[in-house]
């Protein structure tokens, strides 16, 4: 699924969290939680019950009043990858089918979340991936659990049920049991129903909400003409149109303005978003555009 | 309205198919798409503009068929009858006279007279014939009896305006020959009626149609070069055939040259004369023209050519014992060198005549040969007293000459061959004779079969008028029979295949009747290969410088106005412009197939 060399550029790199969350155990990352570091970060008056191994007795000599130090409490950082694999995920053209085997969609989706989730194992942080079949990876932390990560996320397609859950009901049971963290959705977020509920309940559950959105070539620019009755490979739904120069117009209007739309609120719950298109090489959606938008550092 | 092809109904067929392929093209080819969504998103854009949707659906359908209809009751050809100007057979004369080329409408007469011919033309009726003449020198029918419109159109526009004078009496008779006296057919006249009288004579059902509304117009009317003792002197005269006074400003150029100019004042109906002396001789051609001109309408009367043909110095050997009348009569012709011998020259030196006054001589192959007396040459059966005269042959040698006066007191007998003509006929024989000789021993001759000294014929009028013709017609000025000056259409004889400079540059050929594309008024230079000259061809016809229309020419028998008419009527068909729109709904059928409807309420959104 990944090249060596491809996993080898990853290991020099982490995924950028905006904001610093609680983690469990002592990692390598800072917590708002002030501890038993050794980095200082700020003093506080003395109060009974505090260690006194802690108060700052050189403050104490000069001020004659004791001073806590407080030190920056480096802890771990757990990474949500949520990867979507609806039946949209694995469409493809008419002309795309006859090249391909696997849906590109699909596999730059699958290739994201495995090195995304290498980075964040190499890294030393927790990792966990869940599809929106409920299928689930981790958490898991080190170097160690990556082939077991890349190994399930090539599995995914084989073992994901034909019945479809809606991107809401999935991203709302998630936020549930989810421990703080980075959060990374991959989805194409082609649902009836939207995705606003879901971001809330993840945002709720004190999870950074990033967007990873992956649209296909022939999502981004279609090339239809005629009249067609369109067929919704999810929902089965018909629709039908006569594609001439203004119909493709208005939907590529459509699209930028949702797009737009989605970008804007991911970016209102402090996350990130980056508009992926599928055809483009893992390599250069990753090692260029990610680095160039500082999700990865 | 009526129908001609009611059968090609049976085309509006074609709209079933039309319709089953519009629904069977509405079969729609599904197509799997990763969500309908955005697209749902897009048709509730569009949703707007329902109904409109819905027309545009099935417009190009509407587009389709209606093309459909449109072309199927084109081919039906739907006509209606209209009252008609013209019915039963029609005699078209059209005017193709050197006036209708003036230029007081709009192009000039004779464009308007095509035009109102085509008005004719276009409301001839159903069943109904027309013949269309044109009429100028020599009148032709440029059609046969036809209801063919496209054909007699197509002809017209063949039709073209004539240097000449039209001949109205040789069309009255072509138009009669073609049935113009009969009760059913109408003659019409499309004329200026200028020099026109003749139309008079028209018989039967008539109609005028007037062309023109002036009659101002200048001409040259006589341009002559002559021989002086100081050179050259041209003589012109400008005449002013309009009805008002007018000044000009004429030219005249000399082998391209300008020699002089003068502005002429000339009276309304009067001639101006202007004699230019002192022109160098060497000058070949001469053209006078009206450069400038108050009021002067056409155009082909404006210039005027002439070519100086005597420029050409001709050659003659007189062999004689001594005769001074035929010496002075020789001499005294213009462009002729004479050598007088009493025996044959020695050496090689040829001449364009030979005049052999009872001597002989050895001649050069195709010698022009004057026999006087006996000769050798020919066989003589006796001599005959009995020279009263009896008639004269026409002949170039012949021309203007009186033999009635002329004694004679004996001549020879000439026993005739074939290719000799007597010209002079007396009772008891020939008295001259003249023909061109068959083979190559000899080219022209002319023969005299009597001692002058035993005639009176030198002291006779006749002698230099005999001798002036004689030697014309054995050397002519030019080495060739050509006139300096034809009127356009004239026949100028000619060897066939002597090469000719028209005016305008061409190089035509002539043919075996001489050269016949005089048409155009100018100086033509030709060349046998031998010989090289020039003549001129002239328009030179005072009567069709007189343009002055005539709007109210009487014409056709008295009456017909008040012969009870059977209400013509024509019909007029209009698949042309069904078909035209059933073009523009295919071209906008097309278009919107293309490009789509504009949209309309985008704007809202």
């Amino acid at each position: 699924m990944l090249s060596e060399g491809f996993l080898q550029s990853l290991r020099n790199l982490r995924l950028n969290a905006p904001r610093r969350r609680i983690g469990t155990l002592t990692g390598e990352r800072r917590s708002v939680k002030r501890g038993r570091s050794v980095e200082f970060a700020d003093y506080r008056n003395y109060t009974p019950g505090d260690d006194p191994r802690r108060v700052d007795w050189n403050i104490f000599a000069r001020l004659e009043r004791p001073y806590i130090k407080l030190f920056e409490d480096e802890e771990d950082l757990t990474t949500h990858i949520l990867l979507d694999d609806s039946p949209s995920m694995f469409w493809m053209g008419d002309d795309e089918a006859e090249v391909h085997r696997v849906s590109p969609k699909w596999l730059c989706a699958a290739q994201l979340a495995a090195a995304l989730g290498y980075v964040a194992l190499a890294a030393g942080d927790k990792v966990v991936i869940e599809a929106s079949s409920f299928q689930r990876f981790g958490p898991k932390r080190g170097v160690a659990a990556a082939g077991a990560l890349i190994s399930f996320v090539e599995n995914i397609s084989a073992h994901r049920t034909t019945h479809h859950h809606s991107i809401n009901r999935w991203l709302k049971r998630y936020a549930l049991d989810a421990r703080p963290g980075l959060c990374i959705v991959i989805s194409d977020l082609l649902d009836e129903a939207g995705y606003i509920d879901g971001f809330n309940a993840l945002g709720g559950s004190r999870l950074d909400v990033n967007l990873l959105h992956t649209l296909c070539p022939d999502e981004l620019d279609p090339q239809f003409s005629g009249d067609l009755r369109l067929k919704d490979v999810e929902t089965a739904g018909l629709q039908d149109m006569s594609m001439d120069d203004q119909v493709m117009n208005q939907y590529r209007q459509r699209l930028s303005a949702w797009t737009e739309e989605t970008a804007a609120n991911v970016r209102r719950r402090g996350g990130r978003y980056h508009l992926t298109d599928t055809s483009r090489p893992i390599e250069e959606i990753v090692l260029k555009d990610l680095r160039r938008e500082e999700w990865l550092v | 309205m009526n129908l001609l092809n009611p059968l090609a109904f049976l085309f509006a067929l074609l709209a079933v198919p039309i319709i089953l392929l519009y629904l069977l093209r509405l079969q729609r080819r599904e197509q799997n798409v990763s969500s309908t969504l955005l697209w749902r998103q897009v048709t509730m854009d569009r949703e707007a503009n329902t109904l409109w949707q819905r027309l545009r659906k099935n417009l190009l359908l509407f587009l389709q068929l209606a093309t459909l209809a449109f072309l199927v009751f084109a081919l039906i050809r739907p006509y209606v009858n209209l009252p008609s100007a013209v019915s039963g057979r029609t005699i078209l004369l059209l005017d193709a006279s050197a006036s209708m080329q003036a230029t007081d409408v709009q192009l000039s007469r004779f464009e308007a007279a095509r035009n109102e011919a085509r008005n004719v033309i276009n409301a001839l009726g159903t069943g109904n014939q027309m013949t269309l003449i044109l009429v100028d020198g020599s009148p032709r029918a440029l059609s046969t009896l036809t209801n063919d419109k496209a054909q007699l159109l197509e002809t017209l526009d063949t039709a073209r305006p004539s240097p000449d004078a039209a001949n109205w009496s040789a069309a009255i008779a072509l138009a009669a020959a073609t049935g113009a006296n009969n009760e059913q057919t109408t003659t019409i006249v499309i004329s200026d009626g200028a020099n026109a009288d003749d139309l008079k004579l028209l018989q039967g059902r008539a109609r005028f149609i007037p062309i023109g509304n002036s009659g101002d117009n200048d001409a040259i009317s006589t341009l002559s070069l002559r021989r002086t003792l100081r050179g050259l002197s041209a003589f012109l005269r400008v005449t002013n055939a309009g009805p008002s006074d007018d000044t000009l400003l004429v030219s005249m150029r000399g082998d391209g040259s300008l020699l002089d100019a003068r502005t002429l004042n000339v009276p309304a109906g009067k001639s101006v004369e202007w004699t230019l002396n002192n022109i160098n001789p060497n000058v070949t051609a001469l053209q006078a023209s009206i450069d400038q001109a108050g009021k002067n309408l056409l155009k082909v009367d404006d210039s005027a050519y002439a070519v100086n043909a005597g420029n050409a110095n001709r050659s003659a050997l007189l062999l004689t014992r001594g005769n001074r009348f035929l010496e002075q009569a020789l001499t005294a012709l213009p462009d002729l060198r004479v050598t007088r011998a009493i025996t044959p020259p020695v050496g090689a030196q040829t001449y364009d005549l030979y005049v052999l006054d009872g001597l002989s001589m050895t001649l050069p192959a195709n010698a022009n040969v004057m026999f006087i007396s006996a000769q050798d040459t020919f066989s003589t059966t006796g001599i005959f007293s009995d020279t009263q005269y009896v008639r004269t042959e026409s002949h170039p040698v012949t021309q203007q000459m009186d033999w009635r006066n002329v004694n004679v007191l004996d001549a020879r007998r000439v026993s005739p061959s074939g290719w000799l003509r007597p010209l002079i006929e007396s009772q008891g024989g020939p008295l001259l004779f003249a023909g061109e000789a068959p083979d190559d021993t000899l080219n022209r001759v002319v023969l005299l079969p009597f001692d002058l000294r035993r005639s009176d014929l030198p002291l006779q009028i006749a002698f230099p008028v005999l001798m002036a013709n004689a030697v014309d017609w054995l050397a002519p000025p030019q080495g060739l029979n050509v006139p300096a000056s034809v009127k356009p259409g004239e026949v100028v004889p000619m060897p066939a295949g002597t090469r000719v400079t028209l005016p305008d540059g061409a190089l035509v050929e002539a043919g075996r009747r001489g050269f016949v594309q005089t048409t155009l008024p100018g100086i033509y230079a030709f060349d046998t290969g031998k010989v090289q000259g020039k003549f001129a061809v002239n328009f030179n016809n005072l009567s069709e410088s007189q343009i002055s229309p005539q709007r109210d020419l009487q014409i056709g028998s008295a009456g017909d106005e008040s012969s009870p008419a059977v209400n013509p009527t024509s019909q007029r068909e209009f698949w042309h412009a069904l078909a035209a729109i059933a073009l523009v709904l295919l071209i906008v059928e097309w278009w919107i197939y293309q490009r789509g409807l504009p949209a309309i309420g985008r704007q809202n959104r």
